[in-house]
């Protein structure tokens, strides 16, 4: 059975993307992993809804940081997506086989390994499956802090879920990495990007504009919704903020953690600056779940409401807005 | 964020031990174990009540005979018509009418097979009415 670095990580897709890179050599952190492969975001989406909820989201789609992360040059993955359940396995066995780690994109509801409390209908897990005991497969799932066991047949569920984001059993593979990874590039790249997806956005949804956005839907949530639907949602949008995979501070802290360590890879004060003030705004989005908590519970301080969240959340979206105006300023000088 | 003190409350993770990110005391960033913020938990909860309030309606409704068994299965494994549909590859207007009790008391054996085998029970536990826990509770 092929020996794999199961390292423990706060994010799923940017956890399997570094734990893959490691087996290959490339010696990565998650929070690197994460910034190259632009995975911070905003978007608020009220007409996509799960489980009947408004979609928010503080990170690039599924799947985006392995595309990102494809793009580097000398690094070559192989990807199939499946219609046949059966060939899909046994793909899967081949490649376990030839002691290839295979990444897989899952859904959670299926794996009984995960605690109940988690099990919703959420299909862009990520994990990395590196070998098969009798009908067990041996699973490095980033989020665990060991490497768990699966049955063949859970785990064939939880490739083919049905639902928003199906995986259609997805699974990949590394087959090209290059000797070394030149990081300089890569993160001015990354950081330009993101920039450009939270500031220069023409659709009001996403970035900076989508957080003002969600911060004056949710002020009226309560007279259009009524009470307790305004609180469902606003449970909602904290959980999709501090879930696992967000490292809290719906990404924001995981992305100041990119920050300091491009700082010291580029030797470069002024991301470290950037990193404190990010880490400011993520503080404000904490502050802003901390009062959608106690407003949830019914022990709202006497200044606790949804104009105030609305506030916060604004807070944060000029805090924000002032990081990453920084940071593309940053990027510009590092072509 | 500041390295808060660890929480001993495992709540809603059921003792997984996750990890995020958090300063340290020199300022920098390290994945810090053992750590879940409270008001996820609150939020978790809050998400849990409303589908245990959601399987309450429908075993009422079961046990009231409007509708079938099929519905309870549905709602206590967080799915509606067009995820079951999805998941059994059948038209959503087929599951739609599979949960009125008249016809779904007269679905042959194999239909029934689908919808037990989706849910791991037996298909007698569908033709009894019997309600089972949902996937992710065993007994």
């Amino acid at each position: 059975m092929l020996d794999f670095p199961h390292k423990q990580s706060a994010h799923c897709e940017s956890g399997v993307a570094a734990n893959l890179l490691t087996h290959r050599g490339i010696n990565i952190s998650e929070a690197m992993a994460f910034g190259i492969g632009v995975g911070l975001f905003f978007g608020y989406f009220p007409f996509v809804r799960i489980n009947g909820m408004p979609l928010v989201t503080y990170r690039a789609a599924a799947g985006h940081i392995l595309r990102q992360l494809i793009a580097i040059p000398g690094v070559q993955m192989y990807q199939k997506k499946f219609r046949n359940q059966d060939e899909a396995m046994a793909e899967l066995d081949r490649a376990l086989a030839a002691s290839i780690p295979v990444g897989l994109q899952t859904g959670v509801f299926w794996l009984p390994y995960f605690p109940k409390a988690l099990r919703f209908h959420f299909n862009a897990h990520n994990l990395v499956v590196y070998g098969k005991e009798g009908n067990e497969y041996l699973i490095s799932d980033p989020v665990f802090p060991k490497p768990v066991r699966c049955q063949a047949d859970d785990l064939a569920r939880a490739r083919f879920a049905s639902g928003a984001l199906a995986p259609k059993g997805k699974m990949y593979y590394l087959t090209q990495v290059p000797e070394k990874l030149e990081r300089r590039p890569l993160i001015a790249r990354g950081v330009r990007s993101v920039s450009k997806s939270m500031l220069a956005s023409p659709f009001p949804l996403i970035g900076v504009r989508g957080i003002r956005f969600l911060a004056k839907r949710l002020a009226k949530w309560p007279q259009r919704l009524g009470r307790e639907r305004a609180d469902l949602h606003l449970g909602h949008v904290v959980r999709m903020q501090e879930e696992i995979g967000t490292g809290g501070g719906g990404f924001r802290f995981m992305y100041a953690a990119f920050l300091q360590e491009s700082a010291e890879v580029m030797q470069e004060r002024r991301l470290h600056d950037c990193a404190a003030s990010l880490t400011g705004a993520g503080d404000t989005w904490r502050e802003f779940a901390a009062m959608a908590a106690r407003i949830c519970k019914d022990r709202a301080l006497p200044d606790d409401s949804y104009a105030s969240m609305a506030a916060c959340i604004n807070r944060g979206a000029a805090m924000e807005e002032k990081v990453f105006t920084e940071l593309q300023q940053w990027a510009k000088q590092h072509p | 964020m500041e390295l808060p003190n660890h929480s001993s409350d495992e709540g809603i993770t059921d003792g997984l031990k996750i990890v995020s990110y958090a300063l340290n005391s020199k300022g920098e960033y390290e994945l810090t174990p053992d750590f879940v913020w409270p008001p996820v938990n609150v939020a978790n909860h809050l998400a849990w009540l409303e589908i245990a309030k959601q399987i309450t309606q429908s075993r009422e409704k079961v046990a009231a005979g409007r509708v079938s068994c099929l519905h309870y299965y549905m709602i206590a494994n967080q799915m509606d018509i067009g995820l079951l549909a999805k998941y059994t590859s059948q038209p959503r207007w087929k599951v739609f009418l599979h949960l009125v009790p008249f016809i779904f008391n007269k679905l042959p054996a194999s239909t029934l097979k689908k919808y037990a085998q989706l849910y791991k029970i037996a298909t007698d536990d569908l033709i009894q009415g019997r309600l089972r826990p949902p996937i992710y509770k065993p007994e």
